[in-house]
């Protein structure tokens, strides 16, 4: 690896490894900046690597991250320093010099194998990170950590010779020391995330005291397969499996009392009803679930329709009340809890096995201390203070935030955030060294073709993952015998430096032409071996896996010689499918770097403003006559910003642009081509000419349209309108809305219905929004809040706060029983039920606010989604490729979403979103040529019989039947899945690495002893 | 296209028990086209044979080939080389191919694998269905491009009969009745007057009446 | 007699039942040893004759693990591979050879416990069928001459 130490030119600071960091971390390396990624923790991850499963695709979190974890370790341009802090920060945006102080870890990174025989006999010793109740089997924050290796606690440890001796790496560094280093750095991304609320203060909740009270993580270690206790849900008071589980919402939050902070953390109600699910799935009708909450806050993409499954399929039972205490019964195994319901005066009692406590975000106090040393603001709650419209960006220049430590966020917020801060963060540097310029450093290839196969094996022991299930020697003396077999050997811990470097020897002095690795998996690990063999001089493409840990050594740990046995079966197969392997040639195409955004609003511009200053050639268009979308016509936001004047200067600055090309009336007809090679065809302007425009990356940005739905006399009573008109009255005429004594307002009209099953995230705020403006013209105006559930997340919770000291009345009613409204001269009467009360009530109202939200604007989204082949929601908005991992990206590759096209949100959010386009497009475009890789399907010409039959198979339309009387398949087109050559007739379809061949060897090499 | 379907196993078998070495012919034409007798179908059968010997404890040796098309005696030549260390051959081109390699090598045995169906078209794919019969003497011009001899289970010349319900055949829901299709496609065309021309009785000495039929381009005839 | 040991193919696409069999791993889930994987890119890309050939060399059982319905990393691989093994199937039949001994499977990348309980369940079934039919009479008798193949 190249040693950027003084390049501050090139490099980001990263602070904090969780899945923000991470993700920043990858974006800039996917642009080619060298990254600096700093974690005060032993092994980066974060949070996120302790949660079981995360909402709302509830799948398994390891398998989620440990891809990006294991890529971001092999990242050319990320430097990781683990038990690192920041200490200090000198000088200004583009050359920032930090001090970076890392704390011993008693390890050589080098030598451990992660074996865990430190932790085995010395487990005192061994530093442990989940800060929970129960211990780990394993001292890794999780099986998959990276750096994979354990750190010792010194201080803790007695018997040191004892424990240098058990390390069989002799990886124990005993005088280890503190390290300061000193580097430079263009600019700063702040990624610390925040702890969780330590329940333990709440006295009347009693963690800490009665074991069977948990909080939401606990519970996650619980129900995790490699928490304490292996996934198995017990009670922690006796090991008993619990028949009634309860969840208590806000454990901290949304309060005023002694240890409570104010807002909200955004992320509890979606965790807990995640928790309730997975109790529920695994264990159906034998458990309970109940889940006491004060609002349902589920105003996330898609989210609404998990908390009514979660209802309605799972049976999962909602109590709507903030419980009082907790008390243990007489056994003291179970729990009383205490509350009291809006329907029932009295306090009521019931018994649970386990209480679990959601707890949200805390700022930790050492981000208090970091805030200071690198001198950028904090908000009221000790949050990084972001930008109203520049959420990313704090208040010190070249340093950028991202995720939890600017505000609670769920993954996906967090994941566009960090793409944002890459994206801004990237300005300040210079361009570093592409990965065309690496790949020359290899040697030339061997020309292999011809050759009798020399095949080396090389079996991983992988420090006793491997070695310690099996008997790799058995195993390597049989691999001797395999046919073709020139070279066998046991490699140690074969994805270390010495045995690659010792793999390139063997490869030179034997002469070998194929390789087969027993090692772990080729999902994680073919790209290195692969790399190793292209550095020895050999095509790629001559290696084959045995994956003989993931797939052997950990499932038969038990069973010796079936490992054993199984393994040598593993390696047979590999080295009869390598055998049959040739060299391969990747399909490269050089790159269209400019980009296409369709759609001028808020987000389109945004995105294209952050794609221009960075020198890219945009093309903006927009469908209508005029730029600014759905913002132009918003006044203030709940921050009270002047929106309009916002959207002017940005409309100004987009015109104003170099690089930026904006085409006004343009409606996409055609498209055609792949990622940085793209054709999309416009028909503009009254004349409706035509103009092909040929881009890279395409930014779909089209927004959405304000709901109008005719409901509640709106559009035929004067007195009746949406909150987006009533902000612009609240503009133009305040003497007129000063008079008014009473205002009514609905929330969730036209949206949390049959029609429009989803939140429209924005209207709490709107509408607060809107009631505080009011009682700032008119201290004495009655107002009422007629809601659902009041979702007010993150800080914005303040704001309710304000509202309701102010004398704004919130009054609940049911999806069942909504208000209604009749005509009363220039004036409206509202009927509503009061629960409190227990009375319908009437009120007479100069004006009647409907929060109506955002609909998908699906007409656009359907005729997009034709032209582009892209996904959507089941209601008309774009469907992102991964709502977590890739939550920008589209499904097709070289297209991004951003702004209220993906989701409702606010403009700030959007904002992130369009920042965070530029972000990934800026990794996408920073290569010079799409490598298309290698596994494509061949047609020999000589055997088709033109039937057709791939044609009509093809999932995406690739092959075709040319000129010269047989099927022809651009490599450059093929998405390489095989099902051509499968369902071929004249078996005239070949995919490469996949050829029947090497298929039929493995086959025969599993199979040939039964004969 | 002629269409095929291979034969039941059990029949393949039954032909080739006593053989130990046999050579598979597909034919990269038609059959391959319609999935009965291509490259791919070959190996599927001679695995499939392979197993069947096998599990009654006998063995087989079972070589393949595909020709580019077996109805041609120069693509039929390229089996010269292997035919004498066969038994039998096993061929799973229609009858035209079966009946090459017969005429080519005369003292070997010779046994189909498909049973050759029809003269169809893909309705879509996976689907082939009966489009032409041969009769020698084409009326499409007169049935608005659908053929009634073809597709008409009672070969009607002159309209449906009383079986035509709501569009289908009585021999079949499955079947449409063609002079269905026939009058919907007049009617398409603003051609219904035709319906009312008679076709009159049709010549069969074209199609088989007249016994096996030959076509002869003298100017192409060596 | 000694406890009989089928083999068992199982040709796992890549996005989904290659990574719930290393989940698996991951989560140290114990299946039985007689699973053996071939790694393909999708469902859609195991060849019929690839699920005939590992039957006649002897595999006494093969699965097809593909993703769940709608998932597919290629839109449409599973299904077909639904299809072909149905396919497949009926050939099995016509030879005498049992039906279940080939089977199509679909799960996430992230259901380990599922790859896990589907080895299991698949190995019980196999074993309760017994040896593969065609294996059983080839070990009684000497190796074939190998399968000739000239285009």
């Amino acid at each position: 690896m190249t040693d950027h130490t003084n390049d501050a030119q090139t490099t980001v600071l990263v602070i904090g490894g969780g899945v923000g960091g991470i993700k920043a971390a990858m974006d800039l390396s996917e642009a080619q900046k060298d990254v600096l990624l700093v974690d005060k923790a032993a092994a980066i991850g974060g949070l996120m690597t302790q949660l079981d499963r995360t909402f709302p695709t509830n799948n398994c979190d390891l398998c989620t991250i440990s891809p990006h974890l294991s890529a971001g370790a092999r990242q050319q341009h990320i430097d990781l320093m683990p038990l690192t802090q920041v200490t200090a920060v000198t000088g200004e945006a583009g050359d920032f010099t930090v001090t970076l102080t890392s704390t011993p870890r008693y390890i050589d990174l080098e030598k451990c194998t992660a074996c865990g025989e430190c932790h085995k006999k010395y487990p005192e010793c061994v530093r442990f990170y989940p800060g929970l109740d129960h211990r780990a089997p394993t001292c890794m924050r999780y099986p998959q950590a990276t750096p994979q290796a354990f750190s010792i606690d010194m201080a803790a440890c007695k018997d040191v010779n004892g424990l240098v001796n058990v390390c069989p790496a002799n990886a124990i560094v005993v005088d280890d020391q503190e390290k300061v280093a000193t580097r430079r750095v263009s600019s700063i991304i702040l990624a610390v995330g925040a702890d969780l609320f330590d329940p333990d203060k709440l006295d009347h909740f009693g963690h800490g005291r009665y074991p069977n009270v948990v909080t939401g993580l606990e519970y996650e270690r619980i129900m995790s397969a490699s928490g304490p206790t292996l996934g198995e849900l017990v009670r922690p008071s006796d090991g008993v499996p619990p028949k009634r589980v309860a969840w208590i919402q806000c454990a901290g939050s949304r309060g005023i009392n002694r240890e409570d902070v104010s807002y909200c953390s955004s992320v509890c109600c979606m965790y807990a009803l995640k928790e309730a699910i997975v109790t529920k799935e695994r264990f159906q009708d034998d458990i309970e679930t109940t889940i006491f909450y004060m609002d349902m806050r589920t105003f996330g993409k898609d989210y609404e329709g998990y908390y009514q499954r979660a209802k309605d399929q799972y049976g999962v039972r909602m109590v709507r009340c903030r419980p009082h205490s907790i008390v243990p019964d007489s056994t003291g195994q179970q729990l009383h809890i205490a509350y009291a319901t809006d329907e029932n005066s009295g306090m009521t009692t019931e018994l649970f096995d386990m209480v679990v406590l959601s707890t949200g975000f805390r700022p930790s106090s050492h981000t208090t201390r970091l805030a200071e040393i690198l001198g950028v603001e904090l908000n009221a709650h000790q949050f990084v203070r972001g930008g109203n419209f520049e959420p990313v960006v704090t208040s010190r220049p070249g340093i950028y935030v991202c995720g939890v430590i600017e505000g609670p966020k769920d993954i996906p917020e967090t994941m566009v955030q960090a793409s944002a801060a890459a994206c801004m963060a990237a300005r300040h540097t210079g361009h570093a060294g592409s990965a065309a310029e690496v790949e020359s450093e290899y040697p030339p290839e061997r020309d292999v073709i011809g050759e009798t196969p020399r095949i080396g094996v090389f079996v991983c022991d992988c420090g006793q993952n491997i070695g310690g299930a099996m008997d790799v020697d058995a195993v390597v003396q049989e691999a001797a015998k395999y046919p073709h077999v020139v070279h066998v050997e046991m490699a140690g811990h074969g994805c270390g430096q010495e045995a690659l470097d010792r793999m390139r020897q063997m490869i030179q002095e034997k002469n070998l032409n194929r390789v087969v690795v027993g090692a772990c998996s080729p999902r994680t690990h073919e790209g290195l071996f692969q790399e190793n063999l292209r550095k020895a001089g050999l095509n790629k493409y001559l290696l084959d896996i045995a994956n003989i840990r993931d797939q052997n050594a950990w499932v038969h740990g038990g069973a010796r010689e079936l490992a054993t046995a199984k393994a040598k079966k593993l390696i047979r197969m590999a080295v009869g499918g390598v055998a049959q392997a040739g060299p391969l040639r990747e399909h490269r195409l050089p790159i269209n770097k400019d980009v296409l955004v369709i759609g001028g609003g808020v987000s389109g511009m945004s995105s294209a403003l952050a794609l221009g200053d960075q020198g890219y050639k945009v093309v903006l268009a927009e469908r209508t006559g005029r730029l600014g979308g759905l913002a132009a016509i918003i006044r203030r936001n709940l921050e009270g910003d002047d929106v309009r004047a916002y959207v002017a200067q940005l409309v100004e600055k987009v015109q104003a642009h170099d690089q930026i090309e904006v085409i006004t009336n343009a409606i996409v007809v055609d498209h055609s081509g792949m990622p940085g090679k793209f054709q999309t065809g416009f028909q503009i302007g009254p004349r409706m000419y035509y103009r092909q425009i040929e881009h890279g990356a395409t930014v779909m940005a089209t927004g959405a349209l304000a709901h109008r739905p005719d409901q509640y006399l709106l559009g035929r009573h004067k007195a009746v309108m949406t909150q987006l008109d009533l902000d612009d009255l609240l503009e133009t005429q305040p003497e007129q809305v000063s008079n008014w004594e009473c205002m009514v307002m609905v929330q969730c009209v036209g949206s949390r219905t049959a029609d429009n099953p989803n939140c429209s995230r924005i209207c709490c705020q709107s509408a607060i929004k809107n009631a505080l403006r009011l009682t700032d013209l008119n201290p004495d105006m009655r107002v009422f809040i007629l809601y659902r559930d009041m979702r007010t997340y993150g800080f914005s919770e303040d704001a309710y706060i304000e509202a309701r000291r102010r004398g704004v009345i919130f009054v609940r009613y049911q999806a069942d029983i909504p208000p209604r409204v009749t005509a009363d001269g220039d004036r409206v009467t509202v009927h509503f039920h009061d629960p409190i009360l227990g009375r319908d009530m009437e009120v007479t109202a100069d004006c009647l606010g409907l929060s109506t939200g955002l609909l998908a604007d699906d007409e656009t989204t359907e005729d997009l989604a034709a032209i582009f082949h892209l996904n959507r929601t089941e209601d008309g908005h774009f469907l992102e490729d991964h709502v977590k991992l890739k939550p920008l990206d589209m499904s097709v590759p070289g297209f991004f979403v951003a702004g209220t096209a993906h989701s409702p949100r606010t403009i700030r959010e959007s904002i992130a979103q369009a920042q965070g386009v530029a972000g990934r497009i800026q990794g996408l475009l920073a290569q010079d040529v799409i490598n298309l890789g290698a596994v494509v399907a061949r047609v020999d010409r000589d055997k088709c019989a033109t039937c057709l039959v791939c044609v009509r198979a093809c999932p995406y339309h690739v092959p075709f039947i040319n000129e010269d009387r047989y099927s022809e398949i651009d490599p450059a087109k093929c998405h390489g899945c095989g099902i051509c050559a499968a369902e071929c007739p004249a078996k005239a379809i070949q995919l490469s690495c996949f050829e029947d061949a090497p298929i039929m060897a493995k086959l025969e090499g599993l199979l040939e002893r039964i004969a | 296209m002629i269409t095929a379907e291979r034969k039941p196993l059990a029949e393949i078998i039954d032909y080739i028990d006593n053989c130990r070495r046999i050579l598979l012919v597909g034919c990269n034409e038609c059959v391959t086209v319609c999935a009965a007798g291509g490259r791919k179908e070959v190996a599927m059968l001679a695995s499939a044979m392979q197993m069947d010997f096998m599990k009654r404890g006998k063995t087989v040796d079972i070589r393949e080939m595909t020709l580019e098309r077996q109805c041609e005696p120069e693509y039929v030549e390229e089996l010269a080389p292997f035919i004498d260390q066969a038994d039998a051959v096993v061929s799973m081109a229609c009858g035209c191919g079966v009946q090459e390699v017969v005429r080519r090598f005369r003292g070997k045995r010779v046994y189909p694998a498909v049973n050759t169906s029809f003269m169809g078209a893909a309705e879509r794919p996976g689907v082939w269905a009966e489009r032409c019969h041969g009769c020698g003497n084409c009326l499409l011009g007169l049935t608005g491009g659908i053929c009634p001899i073809a597709r008409c289970s009672k070969r009607l010349m002159n309209g449906p009969c009383g079986g035509s319900s709501k569009g289908k055949c009585e021999v079949s829901t499955e079947i449409d009745c063609v002079w269905q299709l026939i009058w919907d496609r007049l009617k398409e065309l603003g051609i219904e007057d035709r319906y009312e021309e008679i076709i009159l009785a049709k010549d069969w000495r074209t199609e088989r009446g007249g016994g096996p039929r030959k076509i002869v381009r003298e100017d192409l005839a060596q | 007699m000694e406890t009989f040991e089928p083999v068992i193919v199982a040709f796992c696409c890549h996005y989904c039942a290659y990574t719930a069999a290393d989940m698996a791993g991951t989560m140290r889930l114990d299946y039985p040893a007689n699973v053996k994987i071939v790694r393909v890119p999708c469902s859609g890309k195991v060849d019929p004759i690839h699920m005939m050939k590992a039957l006649e060399l002897g595999a006494d059982g093969v699965l097809v693990a593909g993703c769940l319905e709608g998932d597919c990393h290629f839109k449409t691989g599973n299904v077909k591979a639904a299809r072909r093994v149905t396919y497949v199937q009926t050939q099995l039949e016509e030879i005498g050879v049992e039906p279940q001994r080939l089977a199509m499977v679909t799960m996430s990348a992230g259901m380990g416990t599922r790859f896990a309980a589907i080895a299991n369940e698949f190995t019980e079934q196999i074993r309760k069928l017994g040896p593969n039919p065609v294996a059983a009479a080839r070990k009684a008798q000497a190796a074939p001459a190998p399968v000739a193949q000239v285009n």
